[in-house]
């Protein structure tokens, strides 16, 4: 499946670049075990896995179809189990507005 | 005690895991052939192993006693009692397999024989849009059916973790529970009636009464509830008529943040007892599974520190019927002192609710560093006023564990609604077992704490299981204790049907039918 942030027109068949794929983004430390490198997606902080699960490389193409893969995954979910989706922040927007908003007298 | 061995065609089947001769083994393939085709009778050792295997872990040096001598795959209810019938007047146990997501063994052939596996009966062979049914073989996922369901704006609400790759029948065998069964009633509700094939060979065909789309009776005894939940010990059910449903315009799952428990667990007894019509279930995760959460998943890595519990409700049905409860039950969580978590993770997360089994695990050695893990669940049923008192008695159990060695980790637990009264809940706390170094003390150490589990939940009044069934090693030690009297009547009826004890022997420890008390055998 195409997204936007492939690249389309010409650049669709630019070379394949192994240093290009295997540099991500400068990780950024989110908690005391964990790291994020592209939005959405986590990786265990590598110090922790030296000893029984050495971390595995991958190319950028690759991490971000797995991380795409589980989006497009729970949006099938969702299809599967209802017609539509109601957002809990219009729930949560309307009962705000109830509470804001006294009945008249 | 009287031992009861086989001598011949006369007795029980043999109380043994050896595989069986080859002598036996020509005998029972010579006995197949008529009546099955060649490529429903697989004998290679990948065929074989394939269906060994089930997700409850299990130390890998012991995998190779659990595999069966031959699998089947009949496509119909007659090469069903075909088959069950040679294996009774052969004495050779027969194992039924649909879908072997079970938590509890019962697809496992602890006396090896012959599996037979369901999946090739997975026809719909009647959609009845007048009286909203629909009849299968049991072979079929609830995940297909509904795709076929949806054309006609149908759904079945049968809802495992394991929706993608659980069977109708797996659902029958263990009278499965539906995430979602607080709206729509779970597999014993929604499964109208089944034909079965009884351990001899006979079919029967079982439901309210005689009906095969009845869903209430007062014809008779109650047997349908008894051929549900028998893990297999019972025999095998080979086409099911299912309740249908609309499928639902609307779904709405909101989850909700805490900064402690006792408000979480507050918060959720109120939204189940709020009696809202759509309200599907609620789930309450306590502060050792927000704790693993922030560790492991991606959706709460990013979560402050004071998110310490969450609670989810899911509500489906029309649009509007659904925003009109999802007021109330956003009123009540406010209430409560909840924060709302975002659309992002209330309806991602809600989402792979339904597909747990293809979660990649891993855990934590003391130290901190990631070892791979195989994941696996201990539940109990439980009342609402009990679940604190049970999850912490639960997690002293695996804080021993923990102490004594790397082996498990606490992932943490869940409570969910059983009802839509807020009586009960599914409790279950979720162990990552590092199953590459279970060895023979480890394993012992784990039967142990799957007892002391199941003995927690009975003493809050509880049953020792709400979901998977009780016959695996370590909590099927309890079965006579939680059903008292019931048990000897398990033993009569397992008895009166399966005069030979071919059918799944060796679970529930029902060999006690036959004079042979096989408790600790194998441990």
């Amino acid at each position: 499946m195409r997204t936007d942030d492939q690249p389309s027109g010409p650049g669709a068949a630019a070379p394949y670049r192994f240093a290009e794929q295997h540099t991500p983004p400068p990780a950024q430390r989110v908690s005391e075990v964990a790291q994020t490198t592209f939005e959405h997606v986590y990786e265990v902080d590598p110090r922790l896995m030296e000893e029984h699960v050495l971390q595995q490389v991958f190319p950028n193409w690759d991490t971000l179809r797995i991380m795409r893969s589980r989006h497009d995954h729970l949006a099938w979910m969702h299809r599967h189990f209802a017609e539509k989706v109601v957002t809990g922040s219009e729930i949560l927007a309307e009962i705000d507005r109830e509470t804001a908003t006294p009945p008249p007298l | 005690m009287t031992i009861t061995e086989p001598t011949g065609p006369i007795g029980t089947a043999p109380f043994t895991t050896a595989p069986l001769s080859d002598e036996r083994l020509t005998a029972l393939v010579a006995a197949l052939r008529p009546v099955l085709g060649d490529d429903q009778i697989l004998l290679a050792k990948t065929d074989r192993y394939n269906r060994a295997r089930v997700p409850a872990p299990f130390p890998v040096h012991r995998w190779s006693e659990r595999v069966p001598d031959v699998v089947v795959m009949p496509t119909s209810t007659e090469q069903v009692a075909a088959v069950v019938r040679i294996a009774n007047e052969l004495r050779i146990p027969v194992v039924p397999r649909d879908g072997g997501t079970g938590l509890t063994d019962g697809a496992v052939p602890h006396r090896r024989g012959i599996v037979v596996d369901v999946k090739k009966m997975n026809q719909i062979h009647e959609l009845d849009l007048v009286n909203r049914t629909v009849t299968v073989g049991t072979g079929i996922s609830m995940l297909k059916l509904n795709e076929r369901l949806a054309e006609h704006g149908l759904f079945y609400p049968d809802d495992p973790a394991s929706y993608p790759c659980s069977l109708v029948g797996g659902r029958i065998g263990t009278s499965g529970w539906s995430l979602i069964g607080s709206r729509y009633g779970h597999t014993r509700d929604l499964v109208l009636s089944f034909d079965h094939v009884l351990p001899t060979g006979d079919v029967l065909h079982v439901g309210d009464g005689i009906g095969q789309k009845i869903s209430k009776s007062s014809s008779g005894y109650q047997l349908k509830h008894l051929f549900m939940g028998h893990q297999g010990t019972l025999g095998i059910a080979t086409r099911a008529t299912l309740k249908l449903f609309p499928k639902p315009e609307a779904e709405l799952s909101p989850f909700w943040a805490f900064d402690n428990y006792e408000d979480a667990h507050a918060c959720t007894g109120a939204l189940a007892r709020a009696g809202v019509a759509t309200f599907a279930g609620a789930v309450l995760f306590d502060e050792h599974k927000v704790a693993y959460l922030r560790r492991d998943d991606e959706a709460y890595i990013p979560q402050p520190t004071d998110v310490r519990a969450l609670v989810c409700a899911v509500m489906y049905g029309y649009e509007d019927e659904v925003r009109a409860g999802g007021r109330r039950l956003f009123r009540i969580a406010k209430e409560h002192g909840a924060r709302y978590l975002g659309d992002e993770i209330s309806e991602g997360d809600w989402a792979a609710r339904h597909d747990r089994y293809a979660t990649p695990l891993h855990g934590r050695t003391k130290d901190g560093q990631v070892i791979p893990m195989s994941w696996h669940c201990e539940d109990a049923a439980v009342n609402f006023s009990n679940v604190p008192a049970v999850s912490r008695a639960w997690h002293e159990i695996l804080a021993d564990l923990r102490r004594k060695t790397d082996v498990f980790d606490d992932w943490g637990m869940f409570a969910y609604t059983s009802s839509n009264t807020g009586v009960d809940y599914l409790t279950e706390i979720d162990v990552g077992i590092w199953e590459q170094r279970l060895d023979d003390v480890a394993w012992a150490a784990w039967v142990k704490a799957k007892r002391d589990i199941a003995a927690v939940a009975l003493a809050h009044g509880g049953s020792m299981s709400a979901c998977h069934g009780s016959c695996r090693e370590g909590e099927v030690d309890l079965v006579p204790q939680e059903l008292g009297r019931g048990f000897d009547v398990m033993l009569d009826v397992k008895r009166s049907l399966d005069p030979n004890n071919i059918m799944n022997p060796g679970k529930y420890l029902l060999d006690r039918a036959y004079g042979r008390d096989t408790t600790d055998e194998n441990r």
